[in-house]
């Protein structure tokens, strides 16, 4: 009976030693499983969320965001944030705008060049060099300078191959071109890009590097007119970001030369020579890729130009499974865990584990599609106004989009299935973005309303037959399922004869019938869009990505939405635009956002909004709306 | 012996044409749009719309015909390169290689020990027949079969993981990972349990040891099952035949029988049964691989599946063709060792 008891009180004691309250186990390390991965380690060549992670921590940018303040920006690479105060931002005569960006002295990337006696360059790490060897850094190769600032804006512009490259693109023609495609098509009168001789391409990148030059250690940037957003997009990762010239010219990138650039216009993936490797100047190198493990090691640079940041390494990990994430930030082996919305609540109550909620830039909506594809469309049954389909151009009609805007219960999607842990969206533009306003109008659930609004559709025949349509989702999408099926219910309540259909599908048939085409096959569907800079305007700004004919969302919304927006919404897009004042532009959104809800643009439903949850000895993090929550590893500390 | 053997391996590229052309023509059944799917990770790199859609179709030759397709593959293939994989952001020759080291330590270990205990086992029941020792074993594996594998290997996970934090997943620890990566780690065979023996690195052999027995266990136990029953079946038909008779008739004791008589002979189906398991296994134990966080092939050709990386799954079709063919080709040579009355023709 003694042994026995023994027995029992061993295994009592080594399982309460396993459940006791995990202890920091890696320090230094801040080890981070998520279910991304790093597309491609070249800042010019993507633009995606995962990406950011690499690009951000990695390199450095000539401006950052002021922490949380996406509309604020600090020095980084250049010394000084631009201003008309400072006298860094000049109008010159004819309205051109000249930008410039002093070069922080002194920075160097994670490898330098040393000559050798026989004047062949040697690539080194600098944190592993002496000081008497760092004084033999030959100068430019890892000194980060103007013209290694000036070749990464035109090595992206040329390499053309992400849209935020093209953003790029579209800021230097002040919103002229889209790419430097149709730069040289424009330049050049060819028909098609392909037709464009040496000559012209040499044209081309003549008129980019008038634009794009440096005086001494200063970035000069000169626009023909006025481009608000020039700074915000100047202080994102992607093509922004600066690599050393000589560095990226020996391992087989552009070699800054006029004739070559086509060679490195738009390259795969794989031929990409920068794809999966590095020389930064930012807070972290990276020490390991395993590509086939999908790990990336990220290991701290000390010669970083600011203070060496706290953590000594990081591993990001792609753990596809959800239980096994869990688990392991549980045990304290991981500090961070990607955690699907619905397990939220459960990490937020155990022992040990922090959940930071973390609003978004953008929200979630229904958009609305017409005309839609008219032959063999399943979407919209019979295709015809009797009780059995819609007509293609069903949402053309305003009472019907105002019925639907009424129909859905917003009450129900923000407390049950958001669980109150964020708002309705106002609009295309959120809180924090220019335009924004808490008191602006939105559409609550009213069925009266609702039915108002759909006898008055169709001269009363709609309200009379009845229709039956399909919305689509993408599968796996919980929280678009529960939407849908909240304004099912509630339209079949309304009246008995409105059938909605909702239907999931993969991804890649979610895009054909819908982002994919400019002539789309969904006349309801549910998706979330957010703008890539702080500002409103310009190419990519919320406002413009909604509201305008050219907009991202016009672009798959159909020949009416765009009509719609080129008659309504374009003329004050342009004027907003045109101007350079805040105070001025500011009203100018805030109606925008206004005339969205007028003109029952989309279903807004409600502000995007995702949760850190980390082990509660992570410290540090800022949150970046414009980066969609990706992590600057340089703040965060770990301890007790 | 040797024509047998090249007549087999001729069989090789003509199973992986037929295999390949099935795969590439289901690929086709698909529109470029949806094809797209292998090159784009995440929503943000469609910003840009139809335009940004059309040249990526472009770019990737994803509305070029059939035929242009499958010969490009094809022809890349004879030169040894089987295609870019989206899904590991690298070749898919160097993504296999890398990756087979990892799923051939996990399943040569857990392997051998189901192989020889199912023999064991097999070998106990069948002898025992309808006694307490084959009702024990007949239900240890009835449990074995029945249990799916995901539910047993989260069982194993939550209790020796989460619970006693004894048994952690992935393939190494934190620390011994960042060890292995350095520099004073040399890298012979991507193998952790003999590249740690080599380089005398005994802390990593006995980590990667740790980290490698929920899975084991988890497949042995459940690739146990079916070869225990089939062993059973086989020597409850062996101990009835008539040279066995002969062998009792002559005095033998009962342990020479069964288990050098009887059990030889009844190990045939075995063999072929678990000749195809392990090709099975070497093919990717994804469930396994997914609960335990364990980068291998399984995990990787279930992502690129899931994510119609199609390069990705072609080359893995290959891969397992491979395998195939010649664990079968390996199990034909051995019948002769375990029945000598078997000839290769």
């Amino acid at each position: 009976m003694k042994r026995y008891f023994t027995l029992v009180s061993a295994i009592t004691f080594v399982v309460l030693a396993g459940v006791a309250t995990a202890k920091i186990k890696n320090p230094e390390t801040l080890v981070f499983l998520w279910t991304s991965n790093v597309t491609s380690l070249d800042p010019a060549y993507i633009g995606n969320t995962a990406s950011t992670y690499s690009s951000l921590n990695v390199y450095s940018r000539l401006l950052d965001n002021d922490g949380s303040n996406i509309s604020k920006f600090v020095p980084s690479l250049s010394s000084e944030v631009p201003s008309i105060a400072n006298g860094l931002i000049k109008v010159l005569d004819g309205g051109a705008i000249q930008y410039t960006f002093p070069i922080r002295d002194g920075v160097f990337a994670h490898r330098v060049g040393i000559k050798g006696d026989d004047g062949s360059i040697t690539w080194h790490l600098y944190d592993d060099l002496s000081e008497t060897d760092r004084a033999k850094i030959e100068p430019g190769y890892g000194q980060i300078t103007a013209e290694d600032a000036r070749y990464s804006l035109m090595r992206a512009i040329l390499q053309g191959e992400s849209w935020m490259a093209n953003a790029v693109t579209e800021m230097i023609t002040s919103g002229i071109y889209t790419n430097i495609e149709k730069w040289a098509i424009g330049l050049t009168g060819a028909e098609k890009f392909e037709n464009v001789d040496a000559a012209g391409l040499a044209a081309t990148h003549a008129a980019l590097a008038e634009k794009i030059r440096t005086e001494g250690e200063n970035l000069i940037i000169t626009l023909d007119s006025s481009f608000p957003a020039t700074l915000g997009i100047m202080s994102l990762p992607f093509a922004t970001s600066i690599i050393d010239r000589e560095w990226a010219i020996e391992k087989g990138a552009w070699p800054d030369t006029a004739q070559t650039w086509l060679d490195h216009h738009k390259p795969k993936l794989e031929d990409n020579p920068l794809f999966k490797v590095e020389n930064g100047s930012g807070p972290f190198m990276v020490e390991a890729w395993d590509q086939a493990e999908q790990r990336i090691t990220l290991k701290r640079f000390d010669g970083y130009f600011r203070d060496p940041a706290s953590l000594k390494r990081v591993v990001l990990r792609t753990v596809p499974e959800w239980t096994n994430r869990r688990l392991q930030l549980l045990a304290g082996d991981a500090d961070f865990a990607a955690t699907p919305p619905e397990f939220i609540e459960e990490m937020r109550a155990s022992e040990g584990i922090k959940v930071e909620s973390l609003a978004q830039v953008y929200g979630r909506s229904l958009f609305f599609g017409w005309p839609v594809v008219a032959e063999g469309n399943p979407a919209i049954g019979s295709g015809q106004l009797d009780g059995k389909g819609v007509p293609p151009d069903f949402f053309a009609n305003l009472d019907v989009r105002k019925a639907f805007n009424y129909a859905q219960n917003y009450d129900i999607l923000l407390e049950q299935i958001q669980q109150g842990r964020t708002v309705q969206l106002r609009g295309p533009t959120v809180a924090g973005l220019m335009g924004y306003r808490s008191d602006s109008p939105i559409y609550s659930y009213d069925p009266a309303k609702a039915e108002e609004h759909f006898r008055a559709a169709f001269e009363g025949q709609l309200w009379e037959v009845g229709f039956e349509m399909t919305a689509y989702y993408t599968e796996g999408s919980t929280e678009a399922a529960s939407s849908l099926a909240v304004l099912q219910q509630s339209l079949a309540r309304i009246n008995p004869k409105f059938r909605l259909r909702v239907q999931a599908l993969t991804r890649s048939a979610f895009r054909e019938k819908t982002y994919g085409n400019s002539n789309p096959e969904s006349p309801l569907s549910y998706m979330g869009w957010g703008p890539d800079y702080s500002d409103p305007g310009g190419p990519l700004g919320a406002a413009s990505y909604f509201l305008a004919s050219t907009g991202l969302v016009a672009g798959f919304s159909g020949d009416g939405y765009r009509e719609l927006m080129r008659e309504k919404f374009d003329p004050l897009l342009a004027k907003a635009w045109a101007l350079n004042d805040p105070a001025v532009r500011e009203p100018i959104y805030a109606r925008l956002q206004e005339m969205s809800h007028e003109f029952a643009t989309s279903q807004f439903m409600w502000e995007a909004a995702t949760a850190n949850v980390t082990r509660d000895w992570v410290h540090g993090y800022v949150h970046n709306k414009v980066l969609y929550g990706a992590w600057n590893f340089y703040n965060i500390s770990k301890h007790e | 012996m040797q024509s047998y053997i090249l007549r087999r391996l001729f069989f090789l590229p003509i199973v992986f044409f037929a295999l390949s052309l099935m795969i590439f023509s289901l690929q086709m059944l698909l529109t470029p749009i949806q094809r797209l799917s292998a090159y784009v990770s995440t929503i943000s790199e469609m910003k840009g719309g139809r335009e940004q859609i059309d040249h990526l179709i472009m770019k990737y030759g994803l509305d070029e015909p059939f035929i242009t397709q499958y010969w490009l593959w094809v022809k890349g293939v004879l030169q040894g390169n089987l295609g870019w994989s989206e899904t590991a952001r690298g070749p898919v020759s160097e993504v296999l290689l890398n990756l087979f080291p990892a799923t051939a330590e996990l399943v040569v270990l857990a392997f051998i020990p189901s192989f020889l205990c199912a023999i064991w086992l097999g070998t106990r029941a069948g002898a025992n027949h309808n006694k307490l020792v084959d009702h024990i074993i007949r239900f240890f594996t009835i449990l074995g079969w029945s249990f799916p594998t995901f539910v047993f290997g989260l069982i194993m996970l939550m209790m020796f993981y989460g619970f006693l934090d004894w048994l952690p997943p992935g393939r190494l620890s934190q620390w011994a990972m960042t060890d292995v990566g350095s520099s004073d780690f040399i890298r012979y065979t991507g193998a952790n349990l003999i590249d740690s023996l080599i380089n005398w690195r005994w802390d990593i052999f006995f980590d990667s040891l740790r980290h490698m027995i929920a899975p084991v266990i988890t497949l042995t136990y459940v690739n146990l099952a079916n070869m225990t029953r089939l062993m059973r079946t086989s020597m409850l038909e062996t101990l009835r035949q008539d040279y066995i008779r002969t062998a009792r008739a002559k005095g033998l004791s009962r342990r020479v029988i069964e288990n050098k008589h009887a059990r030889r002979n009844a190990m045939l189906p075995v063999t072929t049964m678990a000749g195809m398991e392990l090709a099975n296994m070497m093919g990717g134990v994804v469930i396994t691989e997914t609960i335990f966080d364990y980068h291998g092939l399984g995990q990787f050709a279930a992502t690129a599946a899931g994510s119609l990386d199609f390069p990705a799954v072609l080359g893995f079709a290959l891969y397992f063709a491979v395998v195939l063919v010649l664990i079968n080709l390996i199990v034909d040579l051995l019948y002769p060792f375990f029945d000598p009355r078997v000839v290769l023709k």
